[in-house]
């Protein structure tokens, strides 16, 4: 069998009749009821503050699901797990959190020294507590819809949701943390500032990316059943304890002094503290993807119609980029309603390929005929086979200008902290 | 690619993702209730040196109060920034200081305001110029909290603000503040080199 892909189910009304489904619904609502009192305590001091906090991380929010949701392409997760893992780091993580981290800080400098909390505690208490209860979230994922984690990168997704709501209620609490300290009333300022340091900055780096490594190392641990116990156990604890390094890495004072200030330095930080983890995720995430889609394709591949799939879509439908080339495409060839339907038709191959991986045996009628009537589309609109076109020079120029435009925007922000 | 069984197609078993779920439980409980327990049973009273200089941060430094001790949970000593937390039996004595840009009159209106942003707390009487034996020039005040009353002051030095917060009930603090009184008076910042 494969090592990519565990075929799941979709079982999901079973999640009522698991017990373990109330134990973890009871434990996000006490999360929820927790983080509410907070919140009536920031709105009753900082209305506006608080307000802006919310709807400007709730914004940040937005492009961080949807990238994260669009990882996986080829066999998305529900809704409604997406959901749980979100609300998981937000409302559970962050509970848990706040308490224990706050106690673990205190017990540094207890059993410690003041200056060992002051200068390390950050790096040590906060990565200890919040890893372990955000992890938890995937290991709840899992407990109730065991058969929706099926490659490495259900994990990533679900660690990386668990980060990202988290990193949201976390980013809101330090903006209006802000406020107060700043003693000037019910003011936005400092929860532009936390926003542009928190939200901007720091965003891509943060909890997202610890919370998919951990996540990576549970997917691997529920998926790869014919690897031994005890590796699995222990990928699962290297991928926690990279986590843990990562946060603890981006917490600690190493360069803050000695880079000093101004947008060098800030940039400096960001490289050494920031860039590794970045790219060990993006390793693992673009691994896992190749693996999972080299399964589906060759789920596909023992399909033999091209009305259902072609040998040219085949080797688009296994590559993020490819699928976007072909996307591009159909754009320039047929406009853009081709472009949507490429997109539709690519969807409904997808969930064929998993529903096929599900039951090898079964008729797949349902994907199948989605498949017919998606290609029936983009066949009326003059664009029959979603394959990908030579690279036109305008999406180069698009991708050329669009990093360098993001290069010059993080140095604006970096010379206006840094200053 | 091989079979799929029927086990691999299984959810966990409903005990055993119980027992898991239960134990998931017990782990998130042990970082929100236990370690916030185990904090509390570990003392975090520690002696000072009487009549030595206590660095609090950025340069700043002060003589605690005969028979204060240090809490370990509200200090944290810095380069830039600090906190220095002293009790005397139930009165507490805190000292905060921190990079700050602007002057005394307004760093006084933001220690007030952060005084009065906690719910409960009131700033009462008007506020009286103060200074120390070091040379900073600072304003001072009173507050209550519910049942605590308290006592603020403030001082600017140097692109820094420093905060004293004291706090207690009123038999503690009218004993205490003599000694609190004297030992602000012992503020001074020096630029570290």
């Amino acid at each position: 069998m494969s090592d990519a892909v565990r075929p799941g189910t979709t079982r999901s009304a079973a999640f009522l009749r698991q017990p373990a489904f109330w134990v973890v619904i009871t434990i996000v609502a006490a999360g929820a009821v927790r983080i509410s009192q907070i919140a009536v305590l920031f709105f009753t001091a900082y209305p506006v503050a608080t307000i802006t906090a919310i709807l400007l991380f709730a914004l940040l929010a937005v492009p961080f699901w949807l990238f994260v949701s669009e990882l996986d392409f080829l066999e998305r997760e529900p809704p409604s797990l997406r959901v749980l893992a979100f609300a998981w780091g937000g409302l559970v993580a962050t509970s848990v959190s706040i308490p224990g981290s706050i106690a673990l800080d205190n017990l540094i400098a207890k059993l410690g020294s003041p200056d060992l909390a002051a200068e390390w505690g950050a790096a040590l208490a906060g990565p200890t507590v919040e890893e372990i209860a955000k992890t938890l979230g995937v290991v709840a994922i899992v407990l109730i819809a065991r058969a929706q984690v099926n490659s490495v990168l259900d994990g990533i997704v679900y660690g990386a949701l668990v980060g990202l709501g988290f990193q949201i209620v976390e980013d809101v609490i330090f903006a209006i943390g802000a406020v107060q300290q700043a003693g000037e009333g019910d003011q936005v300022q400092p929860v532009i500032t936390t926003f542009l340091v928190r939200g901007f900055l720091a965003g891509v780096w943060s909890h997202t990316l610890f919370g998919a490594l951990a996540g990576a190392g549970i997917g691997y641990l529920v998926v790869n059943r014919h690897r031994s116990r005890g590796r699995r156990i222990a990928v699962a604890a290297l991928a926690l304890f990279a986590a843990w390094a990562s946060h603890s890495l981006w917490n600690s004072p190493l360069f803050r002094e000695s880079l000093g200030d101004g947008a060098p330095a800030l940039l400096a930080v960001l490289v050494f503290k920031g860039l590794p983890p970045l790219l060990l995720v993006l390793y693992l995430v673009r691994r896992a993807h190749d693996r999972e889609a080299a399964y589906y394709v060759g789920v596909l591949a023992t399909v033999r119609d091209p009305a259902l799939i072609t040998e040219g879509e085949l080797r688009v439908l296994g590559s993020g980029s490819r699928r976007g080339a072909a996307r591009r495409h159909a754009a320039v060839h047929a406009g853009r309603k081709a472009r949507s339907a490429v997109r539709r038709l690519q969807r409904a191959q997808a969930a064929l390929a998993v529903a096929l991986s599900r039951d090898p045996d079964g008729p797949a009628e349902a994907e199948a005929t989605a498949v017919r009537e998606h290609r029936a589309t983009l066949a009326a609109l003059g664009h029959p086979e979603a394959v990908e076109g030579a690279r036109s020079w305008r999406h180069t120029a698009s991708t050329v200008g669009t990093a360098a435009l993001a290069i010059a925007v993080l140095w604006v922000a970096l010379s206006a902290l840094g200053s | 690619m091989g079979r799929v069984t029927r086990r691999q197609l299984t959810d966990l078993p409903g005990t055993l993702s119980l027992l898991i779920a239960l134990v998931l439980a017990s782990i998130l409980a042990v970082l929100a209730f236990g370690l916030p327990a185990l904090d509390r049973a570990v003392p975090a009273e520690r002696p000072v040196a009487a009549g030595e200089p206590y660095r609090v941060a950025a340069g700043v430094t002060i003589v605690p109060p005969d028979g204060a001790s240090l809490d370990a949970t509200g200090t944290r000593p810095g380069a830039e920034r600090g906190t220095a937390l002293f009790r005397l039996g139930r009165v507490q004595y805190a000292i905060g200081v921190e990079p700050f840009k602007g002057d005394l009159t307004a760093a006084a209106v933001r220690l007030r305001q952060r005084i009065t942003g906690t719910s409960g707390n009131q700033v009462t009487g008007t506020h009286l110029t103060v200074s120390t034996a070091g040379g900073l020039a600072g304003v001072e005040g009173g507050y209550t909290a519910g049942d605590r009353d308290g006592r603020y002051a403030v001082f600017v030095a140097d692109g820094l603000i420093i905060e004293v917060m004291v706090s207690g009930d009123d038999a503690d603090l009218e004993r205490a503040l003599p000694r609190i009184d004297a030992s602000t008076r012992t503020l001074r910042y020096e630029t570290e080199k």
